[in-house]
């Protein structure tokens, strides 16, 4: 039960990066919910898979994901548009950013001050959990194509 | 190729040669759009292809490049083959929306070719306002420093450091600046304003502003395209997207960096 307000915290925070970064694609108008309602369900889903089940990140990520595609394939068959134009959108509150600039920032410091444990590890650990993460994410959304729509398009 | 079958007449079944090619020159165009609003290759392939055969060609081929696209279509033996490159536009998802209805209309015979031309040629992509977009991204910023458990002036700190980095990333954009300089410029700009907490100790932790400033220079769109892309077998573009999202990363970190040795932070690693 103590998981709600996070839960809740985890929806909304999400929810608003999503619209902005709609906004940064130029998702038409009337998507712009969608990108909402998406970014909302896949964070809320994957903090509730990570605090109940405790399942590793990248994992969590991978079915968020998926789940947010198989709803925004209904979505898209009823706008005739390609799911992707809101759902990429909606990923973006999971995408690891901080991961990414941190294995970078470490690999450059690495470069300038010499190789320590700290910074290789750094590097190592962040570099594998935005790669990993951006692959649940790509994948998760190609669910639908990969399972169900095999031969023929989603729209 | 030697035509074959007389210039200009339909040929019963199949188009003619002019028709085909005001057939195969739509696909290319198409694709070309699809391509440059930021479309992944899958569905850049299967829209130019159901086009072309919407349009009454036998078959289409579609090769997607890392910065081109070829089209050739099949008709009565005859082959037509054309080359567009790529400029990157910037993501759209208008334009694919709209490109897309438009294809389906054609599919579904409420268009036809002269029809899906003007409607091609009459497409205005959107852009939302600049101030807008700004203020926007300043929230998600701001929302991803609430996230991270930044308090109120950690989060404000944010919001106004991605706020005046978004604006002047969408300014540098608009001066044709290459998108690797103006992401390290901007990145300079924001680390350089969430920076002046940490000197000042604005708020409990404003190293978790610095970290989540930036995250408005993540090359989200292409890092998905590009592993999805590799997922479904086109590698090479796949590879070239992954590529580019990577050293769009590294001039943003090379501009934090710089911003971090100019004001001597080295907080948030």
């Amino acid at each position: 039960m103590n998981l709600f307000p996070g839960l809740l915290e985890n929806m909304v925070l999400a929810a608003i990066p999503a619209v902005g970064f709609g906004l940064v694609f130029n998702v038409p108008r009337h998507a712009l919910i969608y990108c909402a309602l998406g970014g909302a369900i896949g964070r809320g889903g994957r903090f509730l898979l990570m605090g109940t089940l405790d399942m590793p990140l990248a994992w969590a990520t991978l079915l968020a994901a998926a789940a947010v595609s198989l709803l925004g394939v209904y979505v898209a068959q009823r706008m005739r548009a390609h799911p992707k134009v809101f759902t990429v959108a909606a990923m973006i509150p999971m995408i690891p950013g901080v991961p990414i600039f941190k294995a970078l920032i470490a690999v450059a410091q690495m470069q300038e001050k010499g190789t320590t444990d700290e910074l290789l590890a750094t590097a190592l650990q962040s570099g594998l959990t935005a790669g990993f993460v951006v692959a649940a994410l790509a994948i998760g959304l190609a669910v639908p194509g990969l399972l169900f729509y095999r031969r023929r398009p989603v729209v | 190729m030697i035509p074959v079958s007389s210039h200009g007449k339909p040929s019963p079944g199949g188009l003619s040669e002019p028709e085909q090619r005001t057939a195969t020159r739509l696909c290319v165009e198409t694709g070309i759009l699809l391509l440059q609003h930021g479309a992944e290759s899958a569905l850049v392939e299967t829209v130019t292809r159901r086009l072309g055969l919407a349009l009454g060609v036998e078959r289409m081929e579609i090769a997607i490049l890392a910065n081109a696209i070829v089209v050739t279509s099949l008709s009565e033996r005859h082959c037509i083959t054309t080359v567009r490159r790529n400029v990157d536009r910037g993501v759209n998802m208008h334009m694919v929306t709209e490109v897309q209805r438009a294809m389906l209309d054609v599919e579904a015979g409420r268009l036809d070719v002269t029809g899906y031309e003007a409607r091609l040629a009459a497409i205005r992509p959107l852009r939302y306002p600049r101030w807008l977009v700004s203020l926007m991204i300043g929230l998600s910023c701001a929302c991803f420093a609430r996230l991270a458990k930044a308090d109120l002036p950690g989060c404000g700190l944010a919001f106004v450091a991605a706020t005046a980095a978004m604006y002047i990333r969408l300014f540098i954009a608009q001066l044709h600046f290459n998108p690797l300089v103006n992401f390290f410029v901007s990145a300079f700009v924001a680390t350089s304003i969430s920076g002046q907490g940490v000197l000042h100790k604005i708020g409990a932790k404003p190293e978790i502003a610095m970290a989540t400033c930036v995250l408005l220079f993540v090359p989200g769109f292409p890092l998905i395209n590009s592993v999805s892309d590799m997922v479904k077998g086109y590698m090479n573009t796949g590879l070239s997207r992954g590529m580019g999202a990577l050293l769009l990363s590294a001039a943003t970190c090379a501009g934090i960096l710089l911003a971090m040795s100019v004001w001597h932070l080295w907080g948030w690693l």
